[in-house]
């Protein structure tokens, strides 16, 4: 198993543009028009779908995201993990009666919160000084198991559950953001809350190969995500979306062979290649996040309970539109 | 369009590899195989130290810093307590205890259970478990006893991991308690 406390930001350059264009269209009117506001709430409903995967998957890593292209920040913190049950004496796969496979049971589970805000600037000279901000929290807990068809290749087929919560609010400090506050409020486009389930399986293929004393692991992992709302602030406001995941990793663990405190010193990391699709990659506005991650740790398996590793990790993350960094205390287990 | 370029090219790579990942099936680890290579000592003298529980104690000896422990298959062997262990007189004949005894492996490759001299005769080898498992990347080495009772050790840098094998005899020797924890009178 292992533990992730990391950070992100996104798609939150097309709220300002909707927001501004629901207070240029409500600036003459005291109501704003239905075809705008059947606009924002849809661009809001992929947004909370994507922001909660993005705040509450495990799969994902947390950070601090800045966008390239829109003057947003993204902070995303996390704690969670996977892993693969131990059976018997030895704490390893069973064997699936004498068919040649193997099994373990499968763990996973994460929580963590979402804080994106756009403060909108010189390029939205009539609401400069205004703010629009999402904050989501996500939980999420499932299982499965992992089928090993021969010593090195691995399928893990899980399902996990999922609640997120999503506020947002939009400070108005422009005269014409003031003016207009009210009726974006009425037509239920800021400031709202939501509550959303998703259910979440997916299927993990993986090779581990140890050369000397380096092990190298390649997996492919496919993940659909179905995500509906309840008990919204806006009765307008309602979720019913579907994304997909398609992450590939490739994963080295070297021992260096020197102690430190009693324990071997390794080092290693990953590089991976997150694909999204649906409502995640139209939520996030973009396709892929390429993560390049490096750790330290100290070798504690067998020597602590559980305990495959403590030390430190960095992940520098980048898509077509932001760039990101998370760093943190990188722990693993092996149950 | 380059998405789909690539979701093409990762999956003609990603065919073959499964292909080749799916072929041979998993097998059970197993200690009673016998270990490739030419028979012989593989290294010697490996210290380790081995946590055993529960232990009833079954004879002291405080004079002489002596005890001796039965083991939950009824085996007993006495063992030199250590002068580090302050807690010797705190322990009476009936207890249970969590001992931690120094021991020193020796890890040989045998042929039929004998090791071949020199000199063409052979002599046969009394082991105490054969190797399960090796991890070397995570120095673990699994060793099932003759009794079946199983033990992972986590060998030091030092230790030739990479030369042994399931089915590696081990010889086992340990005589002095280092650290006594009473479980229960």
């Amino acid at each position: 198993m292992k533990l992730k406390s990391m950070f992100t930001p996104l798609r939150v350059g097309m709220i300002a543009a909707v927001a501004v264009g629901l207070f240029v269209a409500s600036s003459a009117r005291a109501q704003l028009p239905p075809d705008v506001v059947k606009e924002a709430l849809s661009l809001a409903s992929t947004r909370v779908e994507a922001f909660d995967i993005l705040g509450g998957d495990y799969g994902l890593s947390g950070g601090s995201y800045k966008s390239t292209a829109q003057n947003v920040d993204t902070s995303v913190s996390k704690f969670g993990g996977m892993g693969d049950i131990g059976i018997g004496e030895i704490g390893g796969p069973a064997p699936l009666g004498n068919t040649g496979i193997a099994w373990q049971p499968r763990l996973q589970g994460s929580m963590g919160s979402l804080s994106t805000e756009k403060k909108f600037g010189n390029s939205n000279p009539l609401i400069k000084g205004d703010k629009n901000k999402f904050d989501t929290f996500a939980i999420q807990f499932g299982g499965g198991a992992r089928f090993w068809l021969n010593d090195s290749f691995s399928i893990a087929p899980t399902i996990m559950g999922m609640y997120g919560y999503t506020a947002n609010s939009y400070t108005a400090n422009s005269a014409f953001g003031k003016a207009n506050l009210a009726a974006a409020r009425a037509a239920g486009v800021v400031d709202w809350d939501i509550n959303t389930w998703t259910i979440r399986p997916a299927t993990e293929l993986a090779y581990v190969y140890t050369w000397r004393r380096t092990i190298f692991t390649l997996s492919s992992s496919g993940t659909y995500y179905h995500t509906e709302s309840f008990n919204s602030t806006n009765p307008n406001l309602t979720i019913n979306g579907n994304s997909e995941m398609w992450q590939n990793k490739i994963d080295v663990d070297v021992p260096l062979g020197v102690q430190l405190f009693n324990h071997e010193l390794r080092t290693g990391g990953y590089f991976s290649r997150s694909d999204f699709y649906g409502d995640l990659d139209t939520g996030l506005n973009t396709e892929h996040v390429y993560e390049a991650h490096g750790r330290v740790v100290l070798d504690f398996l067998g020597q602590l309970w559980k305990c495959q590793w403590i030390g430190l990790g960095y992940s520098y993350l980048w898509g077509s539109n932001f760039t990101g960094v998370t760093y943190g205390v990188d722990v693993a287990f092996r149950f | 369009m380059e998405k789909k370029v690539i979701i093409s090219v990762v999956k003609l790579t990603l065919l073959p590899a499964l292909l080749l990942a799916l072929t041979g099936c998993w097998t059970t680890p197993n200690a009673n195989v016998q270990p490739a290579g030419k028979p012989g000592l593989i290294q010697g003298g490996i210290p380790v130290e081995i946590i055993q529980e529960p232990v009833t104690v079954t004879a002291i000896d405080a004079a002489q810093r002596r005890l001796t422990l039965q083991h939950a298959n009824e085996t007993t062997k006495t063992f030199v307590v250590g002068a580090m262990v302050k807690n010797l007189d705190e322990i009476k004949v009936g207890d249970i205890l969590k001992a931690t005894v120094k021991a020193e492996l020796s890890v040989y490759i045998l042929a039929d259970g004998k090791l071949p001299n020199a000199d063409g005769t052979s002599q046969t080898i009394n082991f105490d478990a054969k190797v399960l498992l090796v991890d070397p990347s995570y120095r673990l080495l699994t060793l099932q006893f003759n009794n079946g009772q199983i033990l992972t050790i986590k060998a030091g840098l030092d230790v030739l991991l990479q030369k042994m094998a399931p089915g590696d005899a081990v010889v086992m020797r340990s005589n002095e308690i280092t650290a006594i924890a009473l479980k229960k009178p």
